[in-house]
């Protein structure tokens, strides 16, 4: 029987690996985007799994606005990362120390 | 059942309808302007805020309205802090229009975004809903990291927008996971509801205080306070100075609202939960941004820590408002007000002193280096008795309006009993206040590395003038804004 | 086992080995590429859910539209994939360890018994219930506020992709078809007049 634990901890460990996945990449800004991605599908997991289990449509509203927003936040990021890259021809994390102190 | 479509109420909406129409309107007239029209963008984004805030005015009428079910509200407090921020968009265009100019990023599209963001802000003010919350963060956000890297050429403000980006998104993840939670364990997404599930007491604790911890860090992230405080310093940095201008003033009005709205209006029932994780957030928000600072040569970074120990001083406040199990009305309101004034008084403080940085640069020239202070005196003793009251008030020197903001935080958090706390508090100002006068000793005793005369316009000298001067009158007189601030909180929460 | 069990299972496991290999992948295509495996593999457990429509949104609008954006940015950077890699696996025992205990700690709060099946114990609907038409009428009902928030959000994103990345280039030789097509013989050929001129005056 699968309960709604079940799919609340395969959330948590979706997020656990998204926030591993950004200390890890520290190289590599456009994986570190991905990371954040599946932190962003954890959390629209346990909204589809709250909506079901408590017969309430708004968590899966709330799921539709998520997936809307995360398309805009990834096109802006993009679009910043392609004009660092023009700038410093890296998208290396460890590059970015321009700025210090 | 077939539900239909009922027409919601418009009208307590209407300055954020006024201002998305204007907009467009703008998009469409920039688009098809030319290049020899390009006043006109700006002349029309401040013409949009003047109305903004005259619609404001006219539908203000001191009881709280919920409308588009139930996800807006419209109550003294959101007039309040809407006019607030009207007036810093304002003097965030006028401070920056002629720094844009000379770096030729006063696009049309700079003014958009302006008014993007500072819708976003107004419906995170007006959120009574995780939805519209984290809607309006977002539109906030998004708008912020494009203008940060709007000066696409220069590699350090590229370099900041990613970091801001990266640290941005991974903060809206946190915030939403809390949400999900809190939503699971309530079943609403609406505050209101959420306040009145958790006052009822049926719901796991386990699982609200697990959201909380999440939700906490979110929130922490956009005020910036440590440990969330990373962007702060190379996003102010990095930034261009008339940008760093808007991230340092009118958002911190917006994220007092976001933390007062999730945490007093919705999850006020785990309040003493909250209160420890916000006691600790406050004590290394003001020491680790009181001491990061002093090492600092570039007053933009100066600024940026001093902003974390600032809001380190806010959350003092906000946890102060419940003491014990019992809930004292009058402390409450105390407490929070307080925290209202601070944040008042910190961004009129901000303005003014990213708008002197703004002031004494020119065309190819950044003056973001403590250095560009030295002489000012000799260059222009005005404006550097302008600056010098700025930094005293930041010092939290008696009579000015920073002194008073400190003062009324820290009686609240007497009151509250946490007399620790305040001790921590007052010995890392006393620290903070070294790096503050080092900027007045620069000015005033020191000679003149850059000798060029200040060029500005009238409108901008005059205004950072009444900038410098509200922060004086405020100081000697500054119980009729504490009466604001208490009154607009009684008649809202 | 029944066979709602067995499908969960199988989903959860390809979903996790998915985003460990998103974030482990040598090369960001393959990266990318796994990232669309678990988005596919999220869209089937929501189908288990009955999230019908929100199980095909993810899949058009992530795999049709994010990917593909992804991979497009990908391809347009020369990354240098080699220098990447280094010091990758220095921060693995720390990371792993940390994400570990996460886990450990995430799972302990949320497996208790007040989300086993007694207080929810979940909800089947009938055979005529359409969960696409449902969510389309509050949409259009209660949440037009937020929807009309989001597409002033998707406007934000458009303008702030075209702020930072449209660059008109002046080296390249363009030709505008417009002038191409609008083009007229007389705009080509002019026709002089003059007098006639004599050979060797």
């Amino acid at each position: 029987m699968i309960t709604l634990s079940h799919y609340l901890i395969l959330a948590a460990i979706l997020f656990a690996i998204g926030v591993v996945g950004i200390f890890l990449n520290r190289k590599n800004l456009i994986v570190l985007l991905m990371a954040i991605e599946l932190m962003l599908l954890a959390v629209n997991l346990n909204f589809v799994a709250f909506s079901h289990y408590l017969n309430d449509l708004s968590g899966q509203l709330f799921v539709f606005f998520i997936l809307t927003v995360a398309a805009a936040e990834s096109s802006i990021g993009l679009a910043i990362l392609v004009v660092l890259f023009r700038n410093l021809s890296t998208i290396d994390v460890d590059d970015l120390d321009g700025l210090k102190g | 059942m077939l539900k239909n479509f009922v027409m919601p109420d418009l009208y307590p909406a209407a300055p954020e309808l006024f201002l998305v129409a204007m907009a467009c309107a703008i998009l469409l007239a920039d688009a098809f302007a030319g290049a020899s029209r390009r006043w006109l963008a700006p002349v029309l984004t401040m013409l949009t805020l003047i109305g903004c805030a005259l619609i404001t005015y006219a539908t203000f009428d001191g009881t709280a309205t919920l409308t588009f079910a139930n996800m807006f509200v419209d109550d003294p407090l959101s007039d309040f802090l809407k006019l607030l921020l009207y007036v810093a968009i304002i003097v965030v265009l006028v401070y920056g229009r002629d720094y844009l100019a000379a770096r030729n990023l006063d696009k049309g599209e700079y003014y958009l975004l302006l008014l993007f963001a500072t819708l976003g802000m107004m419906v995170m003010i007006s959120a009574y809903n995780f939805l519209t919350m984290y809607l309006g963060l977002e539109l906030l956000s998004l708008s912020l990291y494009a203008m940060v890297a709007i000066d696409r050429d220069s590699p350090r403000a590229t370099e900041a927008a990613m970091k801001y980006f990266v640290l941005g998104a991974l903060a809206s993840g946190l915030l939403l996971y809390g949400m999900s939670m809190i939503y699971g364990a309530t079943g609403t997404l609406e505050l209101g509801r959420v306040a009145q599930t958790i006052h009822e007491g049926t719901t796991n604790r386990t699982i609200l205080v697990f959201g909380l911890v999440f939700l906490v860090a979110g929130v922490a992230f956009k005020l910036g306070v440590v440990p969330f405080h990373m962007w702060i310093p190379d996003v102010y940095h990095g930034a261009p100075t008339a940008v760093t201008l808007l991230i340092s003033s009118a958002p911190k009005l917006a994220a007092f609202a976001m933390a007062l709205r999730l945490l007093v209006s919705g999850l006020f029932g785990l309040a003493e939960h909250w209160q420890s994780m916000l006691m600790l957030m406050a004590v290394l928000s003001i020491g680790i941004g009181n001491l990061a600072a002093i090492a600092q040569t570039n007053i933009k970074r100066m600024l940026g820590y001093s902003a974390i120990s600032h809001m380190g001083f806010m959350l003092l406040a906000l946890m102060s408002g419940v003491a014990g199990a019992e809930v004292d009305p009058m402390a409450l309101i105390n407490a929070y007000s307080s925290a209202l004034y601070y944040i008042i008084s910190y961004v009129l403080m901000s303005l003014g002193a990213f708008g002197m940085v703004l002031l004494l640069s020119r065309g190819g020239y950044e003056a973001d280096n403590l250095e560009d202070f030295k002489g000012l005196n000799k260059r222009s003793p005005w404006f550097a008795l302008m600056m010098a009251i700025l930094m005293f008030s930041m010092a939290g020197i008696p009579f000015f309006v920073g002194f008073f903001a400190k003062f009324s935080v820290l009686l609240a958090a007497v009151a509250a009993g946490h007399v620790a706390v305040v001790v921590l508090a007052v010995i890392f100002s006393l620290i903070g206040a070294y790096y503050y006068l080092r900027v007045v000793k620069l000015m005033y005793f020191d000679d003149p590395v850059d000798a060029a005369s200040i060029r500005a316009g009238l409108d901008m000298r005059l205004l950072i003038s009444l900038n410098g001067l509200a922060v004086a009158l405020f100081g000697l007189f500054p119980d009729s804004l504490m009466m604001l601030c208490t009154a607009t909180l009684v008649r809202s929460l | 086992m029944d066979l709602k069990t067995i499908i969960f299972y199988v989903f959860a496991a390809l979903l996790i080995f998915a985003a460990l290999r998103v974030i482990t992948a040598r090369n960001p295509v393959h990266a990318a590429l796994y990232l669309v495996l678990a988005f596919f593999n999220a869209g089937g457990l929501w189908l288990t859910l009955q999230a019908e429509f929100l199980a095909i949104t993810l899949v058009m609008v992530y795999v049709g539209a994010v990917m593909v954006l992804f991979l497009f940015v990908i391809m347009m950077l020369d990354i240098d994939i080699k220098r990447l890699r280094q010091g990758f696996w220095r921060n693995m025992p720390l990371a792993a360890t940390l994400g570990v205990l996460m886990v450990a700690e995430m799972a302990l709060v949320l497996s208790t018994d007040y989300f086993g099946p007694v207080a929810f114990p979940g909800t089947k609907m009938g055979a005529d219930y359409s969960n696409t038409r449902e969510l389309g009428r509050l949409l259009f009902t209660d949440y037009v506020y937020p929807f009309e928030l989001a597409s002033i959000i998707l406007l934000v994103a458009i303008i702030a992709a075209v702020v930072l990345t449209l660059r008109r280039r002046k080296d390249v030789k363009h030709l505008d078809p417009v002038q191409q097509v609008a083009v007229k013989h007389s705009d080509r050929l002019r026709v002089l007049q003059m007098p006639a001129e004599k050979e060797g005056e």
